[in-house]
């Protein structure tokens, strides 16, 4: 409901509809401006080894750029760089079974890509592994609408709980859940990784 | 030509007790070779290489042998530069390419065309070798387990197998967890979770 009073003498009207003031869709990510993708990169891998993974694969994206970096530069991770996100999950799945706790950071086509081997490998045979995937074409990203739309039902599709990650202070807790959540269903749990949380545009 | 049965019955003495990951109609002939928990079958076309390099890259104090053939060599071909790149030394991978999609009703692959050695080399692997007589396989498998360099050993087979190989009787998720306990047992460390009170 709208109340709307007009001043004669200065000429402008307030509207008190805080309700509606929503209506132009322009999204505002709160990225806090004292932190930069350097600086998120670092407190997302530091939340990857508290919750325990010691094992990472990736697949770049560049708003993950960072992020793939800091876990190149840390001697306590096992980086290794992938071709496809699809063997990368092979290659989680054997050291996991040699007891790694192992971590994929790929785009979301990047989880396109790995839905066989997730399915018929991660899912059938009750082998967990953390999925950092960036989520383009999350609210407010322009040019990856495809991709984001079928995303969020592809992880459901599958039966792979996930959690949107937005803000860098639950960096900690999300990714020790998560970690907690995919060791303890042995199955695969994605986050998915935003704009905001990566300190990027 | 040979079937692959041949040559896998040439080296299965001399495995010791290297980890092996296998699936298709190779796992029930190397099971018969080989018994053991130290044997995994696996589903994922194409997965047998990068699972065995991930157990690679996890264990590098032992042996993993991985029991490939041409339809998931060529359905992995990204896997080859990412495990040539870490070149894990103690992964020794076999293919047998009988250039057919044997356990999906045999119709051919393009492994007439593709040479998988090249392939391989091109990869990135420093050895990757063609042998022709489960003999040549033997002598093969023997100089990369001293070698203790990542290794391609190939050979063209026949498609089919022995009709008398006894039956695989394998629940392929009873299969994985064994296979853990023994990487328990062996390795002397826990891995399976010790029950849902444990800690993060």
């Amino acid at each position: 409901m709208a109340l709307i009073f007009l001043d004669n003498t200065s000429g402008f009207a307030v509207s008190l509809a805080k309700q509606t003031s929503n209506l132009r869709l322009k999204f505002n990510p709160t990225v806090d401006p004292n932190m930069n993708a350097k600086q998120h990169a670092v407190r997302i891998v530091a939340g990857l080894k508290k919750a325990g993974v010691d094992f990472v694969a990736t697949l770049p994206d560049e708003k993950m750029v960072e992020v793939i970096r800091s876990v190149e530069g840390d001697p306590e991770l096992k980086h290794i760089p992938l071709c496809r996100e699809e063997e990368g999950i092979g290659i989680c799945a054997g050291a996991y079974l040699a007891g790694k706790k192992t971590a994929l950071i790929m785009q979301n086509a990047g989880f396109l890509n790995s839905c066989n081997a997730l399915t018929t490998t991660c899912l059938q045979f009750q082998i967990p592994t953390l999925l950092l995937i960036y989520y383009a074409g999350d609210m407010g990203d322009r040019g990856f609408t495809t991709l984001g739309s079928v995303t969020e039902p592809a992880l459901q599709a599958l039966g792979i709980r996930y959690v949107i990650l937005r803000k860098a202070d639950e960096i900690d807790e999300t990714l020790c859940g998560a970690q907690i959540l995919a060791e303890d269903s042995k199955k695969p749990v994605a986050v998915l990784l935003t704009k905001t949380v990566l300190g990027v545009k | 030509m040979m079937q692959r049965y041949d040559f896998l019955k040439a080296i299965a003495g001399d495995a010791g007790n290297a980890l092996a990951v296998c699936t298709g109609w190779g796992a029930r002939e190397w099971w018969a070779l080989r018994p053991g928990d130290e044997n995994l079958k696996t589903r994922t076309l194409g997965l047998v290489s990068s699972i065995a390099a991930g157990l690679a890259l996890a264990l590098p104090q032992r042996k993993v042998i991985a029991i490939d053939g041409d339809g998931a060599f060529l359905m992995n071909l990204c896997g080859l530069p990412t495990i040539a790149l870490q070149s894990p030394p103690n992964l020794i991978h076999l293919l047998f390419d009988n250039e057919c999609y044997e356990a999906s009703g045999g119709t051919p692959t393009a492994s007439h065309v593709a040479d998988a050695v090249a392939l391989a080399r091109g990869a990135g692997y420093k050895h990757a070798i063609w042998v022709k007589t489960p003999s040549e396989f033997h002598s093969e498998f023997v100089q990369a387990c001293k070698r203790n360099e990542l290794t391609l050993i190939a050979a063209k087979v026949e498609p089919g197998q022995p009709g008398d190989l006894p039956p695989l009787r394998l629940d392929e998720i009873e299969n994985k967890y064994r296979f853990m306990r023994y990487l328990e047992e062996t390795e002397k460390r826990g891995i399976l979770s010790p029950g849902f009170d444990s800690k993060l």
